[in-house]
């Protein structure tokens, strides 16, 4: 009794990967665990992001709460979020920003003196961190000497006329997406089953060439072909299959049924995961399966449960009539 | 005004346990795991775990209210096994998939670099 064991082995084959999107097929498990890792990816992978706002003085056309949220959706590297605290766990502190386990601090104080609007943008935000800083400030020293296009110019949070003026201090916390949406490294998480195309040959030989290019054509995505060689149809991409079950209803109507086969496989899962750029999206994916083995450990039954239980079997047997 | 505070969804209250463990009086083998502060993302993974063990007759998961933030989870096993038994080892199996997963994804990353650079 004491070995046994009903654990799977999945595989993982990667597609795809960059900074910030990872396309990988994860196979030999079941949708349980692919939809744990994607609401967690989502909801529970902690970022950092701007949770309080002290304005000192604010004379732009946007109210101080009105700012206070834009600067809370600004990401920011959070490569050291696992390891920092929460603010509400945080013994060292108070979380007012002058603690090196759960805040970091940022300066903002910007002024229009010319004619000119002004832009003011994450560029702006100063850090007392020099390796915490908003993100698109990151790519932008990554990458100097690039393109002088917009989207080096940082996030916009303001524009100012002359004469405006906007500072304040803002203190950056870690949190999770499950508090506030800001939190959430992610851009969007999704999988879907790899679908299994089986064509019925002897029966789509039956078909003239034009009723094949009609069926083909009745799939709203491009998931068959005409080969031009064999003038045989073929599936040139299973997964652009949105699962309309158009194809199978033209092959019904063109009396035709079990022209076409589709299922979908309950063991391979293809994952797209983009990320908002505070965390590497492999790393998202990485930290997801951290946290869900902690969410395990958590629910594991406490010993003196455990104990109280085996004492209460004792009892019951004996109230059964004793022995087994 | 009369929100409750967002963290009441993620933070067990002081003097509350996380797993709560209750046996089934009129069912042999039968129990119900309450888990404080937890959600489908655990549940579901559970009870699917718990389908794979032959010995588990039972396992189903709800969710009793979108806001009180617990999953109640059963469990009815045969007499080769108890509701605790089954439980630890659904977890055990978990975390061991979990950290096969990573193993693996870390060497396909490390493998997909490799190539790149």
């Amino acid at each position: 009794m004491d070995n046994v064991s009903y654990q799977r082995f999945p595989t993982v084959r990667i597609r795809d990967i960059k900074d910030d999107v990872l396309k990988f097929e994860l196979r030999d498990t079941d949708a349980s665990i692919a939809n744990a890792l994607r609401r967690i990816m989502i909801a529970e992978v902690p970022t950092l992001a701007i949770d309080l706002v002290e304005i000192e003085s604010n004379s732009s056309v946007l109210n101080d709460e009105f700012l206070a949220h834009r600067l809370g959706l600004i990401p920011i590297v959070s490569d050291r979020a696992m390891e920092m605290r929460l603010s509400r766990d945080c013994d060292a502190c108070d979380g007012d920003g002058r603690c090196e386990y759960c805040s970091i601090e940022f300066h903002l104080s910007v002024k229009c003196t010319g004619d000119q609007t002004l832009d003011v943008t994450s560029l702006d935000l100063v850090s007392s961190d020099p390796s915490i800083i908003p993100v698109d400030a990151a790519g932008r020293a990554a990458d100097m000497g690039g393109f002088e296009s917009n989207d080096t110019r940082g996030i916009l949070i303001v524009k100012l006329r002359k004469g405006q003026e906007l500072k304040l201090r803002a203190i950056a916390r870690k949190g999770i997406g499950k508090d506030h949406a800001k939190w959430s490294p992610a851009a969007t998480v999704t999988f879907q089953y790899e679908p299994e195309i089986h064509i019925n040959e002897a029966l789509m030989e039956t078909l003239t060439l034009e009723e094949k290019q009609e069926w083909i054509d009745s799939s709203p995505t491009k998931v068959f072909e005409l080969d031009p060689v064999s003038q045989q149809v073929v599936v040139v991409d299973p997964e652009a299959y949105t699962y309309d079950e158009e194809v199978l209803k033209k092959a019904e109507a063109m009396g035709k049924p079990g022209l076409v086969e589709i299922y979908s496989k309950e063991d391979s899962f293809i994952f797209t995961v983009e990320s908002t750029g505070a965390i590497k999206a492999s790393q998202m994916f990485l930290n997801a399966i951290e946290i869900l083995k902690s969410k395990l450990d958590a629910v594991r039954l406490s010993f003196d449960t455990e104990e109280a239980d085996d004492q209460f079997g004792e009892l019951g047997a004996h109230m059964r009539g004793g022995g087994i | 005004m009369n929100a409750p505070d967002r963290y009441e969804r993620f933070v067990v209250p002081e003097g509350m346990k996380k797993v709560a463990y209750e046996r089934d009086m009129k069912v042999m083998n039968a129990a119900t795991f309450t888990l404080q502060r937890e959600d489908h993302t655990i549940g579901n993974i559970l009870r699917m775990q718990l389908h794979r063990d032959p010995s588990v007759l039972f396992a189903g998961y709800k969710l009793p209210h979108p806001l009180q933030y617990r999953v109640v989870v059963k469990i009815q096993t045969n007499s080769q096994s108890s509701p605790m038994q089954a439980y630890n080892l659904a977890i055990t199996d978990l975390t061991k998939e979990l950290d096969h997963l990573k193993a693996t994804f870390e060497q396909e990353t490390n493998q997909k670099q490799a190539e790149y650079y």
